[in-house]
């Protein structure tokens, strides 16, 4: 303990703690998808060798199911993105009342994604719901939970309402500190709004957007809760992505050697983007 | 540090677009829930009107309700505070540790042991919840509060080491060394000079933390039973029971999102840093 030195010391519990928390279920789970688990009469493996990767690889529905999710991740993040700068760029020239409006706008935030995704079932319910009412309005008859592009698009819709105000948030605090004076020789040289946007404001604000896009990408594709109590990944599959296939997989079959290489690939991908993450925001001098 | 506006030459056409914008998403943002907290006082008949009701008598029924009879919320409220009450206090006292530790030290590897610190942060869900289930299963962790504890830790130590340390990081050093030249010992100038400097990132890292694990959904769906189940389970299991109870729905949503909301505003500024893990310093 001595040769740890001060720093070492105050570092050791929570580091200590936080390997076991994360080298043990990471052991356990590539132990698992190699082995044939058992539940019954206490937790035993049988191994089985590579018969649950060999599955993975020709597993079409998962390949299906990975498309899905690759499109949910462009659609959410995408107009996350889209619009959370809109809305960053719209507060930010807004001279009164801006904090008020911030505070909310932010409120979805906070919201557990069960309570959005029971409230989401509420509000399109086909007999009482308010939005389901608005589109019969417009003309808009359909159950909208029941129909599979109507699903998908709701359950995207649920986590941009979520989301996008994270977005914002981090996008304004980009734009505000942008430097006075940069904002100012542009406007003395006669650049236009738009210009103004596209070449001074966006370039300064390009490592904040950074960030908030990959943030964004490591919770997109984990996206679980909300999925899963809205349609669980109905109707006829639509709204299946991989971490509610993972889910059904293990804690509905029980298939628990599978679900572990499906886990594993999962977390290669979450890695991947991870990576990125760091790598990229190592180039613009941010990350410590 | 202050929020500086920007010069305003925009003709007035474009300064009512901002403005029709703003409310547009904030009627975006806030019909949902404003209808939320709304139904929670409508009594059945007036929740589940086929036109939407926004004259009613309002009545206190749905929580009424969810305090009385068999699915009484106290015990699930119970859990809810416990498991995230602890788990979030035990990742904010080794988080500020740990943090201290990692922002003040140099050595060889630093990068990677950060880099493994936030991928357990980001590590899909599902992929912890399996393995955690076998081994507290073995372990006879499975619906229990300690259960839920150690499993929210998963989640919250890490981002809690990582925050912390960019809380930490920015402090100057000369801070500590100035109060380790006046006599302190090494742990009294962290106890006694450095931690109070952060007071805001420790009450930032807490609730977020909070939050966190107190929406927790998919642990507490495959870890919890009759003796730890939380909130949000309990908002689930309205659904899944003959029929759903929009009413006592909304008023359970009700009472899982204001808590959370308060505490979220409370940190507001600095809710850019703590949801960015620190990697964001423009406030």
């Amino acid at each position: 303990m001595r040769r740890l030195g001060f720093h070492g010391r105050m570092m050791a519990p929570g580091m200590l703690l936080l390997a076991a928390l994360s080298f043990i279920p990471l052991f356990t789970v590539i132990a698992m998808s190699f082995s044939r688990v058992r539940l019954l009469g206490g937790v035993s493996f049988e191994w089985v060798g590579l018969q649950y990767w060999i599955r993975f690889f020709t597993d079409l529905d998962l390949g299906l199911q990975w498309v899905r999710t690759l499109l949910f991740f462009v659609l959410t993040v995408g107009l996350e993105m889209g619009l959370g700068l809109v809305f960053a760029l719209c507060l930010w020239k807004l001279a009164r009342g801006r904090n008020t409006v911030l505070s909310l706008f932010l409120l979805p935030m906070f919201v557990a994604p069960v309570i959005v995704g029971l409230l989401g079932r509420f509000l399109t319910d086909s007999t009482f719901g308010l939005y389901s009412w608005v589109l019969k309005l417009l003309g808009y008859e359909d159950d909208i939970l029941g129909g599979g592009t109507s699903a998908f698009l709701a359950v995207v819709a649920m986590d941009v309402w979520q989301w996008t105000p994270l977005i914002a948030l981090i996008t304004l605090a980009g734009l505000t500190s942008v430097p006075q004076s940069v904002r100012e020789a542009a406007a003395l040289d006669g650049a236009s709004g738009w210009q103004n946007l596209r070449h001074i404001i966006l370039p300064s604000i390009s490592s904040v957007l950074l960030v908030a896009l990959l943030i964004r990408s490591m919770d997109a594709i984990r996206y679980f809760d909300i999925i899963a109590v809205t349609t669980n990944g109905g109707p006829a599959d639509a709204t299946k992505v991989v971490p509610i296939r993972l889910y059904e997989t293990a804690f509905r079959f029980f298939d628990l050697g599978y679900a572990a290489v499906i886990g594993l690939v999962m977390l290669v991908v979450s890695i991947i983007i991870a990576r990125t993450f760091v790598r990229l925001l190592d180039k613009k001098g941010l990350a410590r | 540090m202050t929020p500086t506006t920007p010069i305003d030459r925009s003709p007035v056409r474009a300064r009512v677009g901002v403005r029709v914008i703003v409310l547009v998403g904030l009627l975006w943002t806030l019909v949902p829930l404003a209808w939320m907290a709304l139904s929670s006082f409508k009594s059945d008949t007036d929740v589940t009107s086929p036109e939407p009701r926004v004259f009613f008598e309002p009545t206190l029924d749905n929580y009424a309700k969810l305090f009385s009879g068999a699915n009484n919320l106290g015990p699930y409220i119970l859990h809810s505070v416990l498991a995230a009450g602890i788990s979030s206090v035990l990742a904010v006292v080794l988080g500020a540790l740990a943090g201290y530790g990692l922002a003040g030290t140099r050595f060889r590897g630093k990068k990677q042991v950060a880099f493994w610190i936030i991928s357990t942060r980001m590590a899909p869900i599902a992929v912890v919840v399996l393995p955690l289930f076998l081994l507290f299963r073995g372990a006879g962790l499975i619906d229990s509060v300690p259960g839920l504890v150690l499993a929210y830790l998963t989640f919250n130590l890490p981002f809690a080491i990582w925050l912390m340390s960019a809380f930490f990081s920015e402090i100057p050093p000369s801070v500590e060394e100035s109060a380790l030249v006046a006599g302190c010992t090494r742990w009294q100038a962290f106890r006694h000079v450095v931690l109070p400097l952060t007071k805001a990132g420790l009450v930032t890292t807490f609730v977020l933390c909070l939050v966190f694990s107190w929406n927790d959904y998919a642990f507490a769906l495959v870890f919890s039973g009759p003796d730890s189940q939380t909130l949000p389970i309990a908002a689930d299991q309205l659904v899944t029971q003959t029929g759903i109870d929009w009413g006592q729905l909304t008023a359970i949503g009700t009472i899982v999102v204001l808590p959370m909301i308060a505490a979220g505003l409370a940190v507001r500024r600095w809710l850019v840093t703590g949801l960015t893990l620190g990697a964001v310093t423009g406030e």
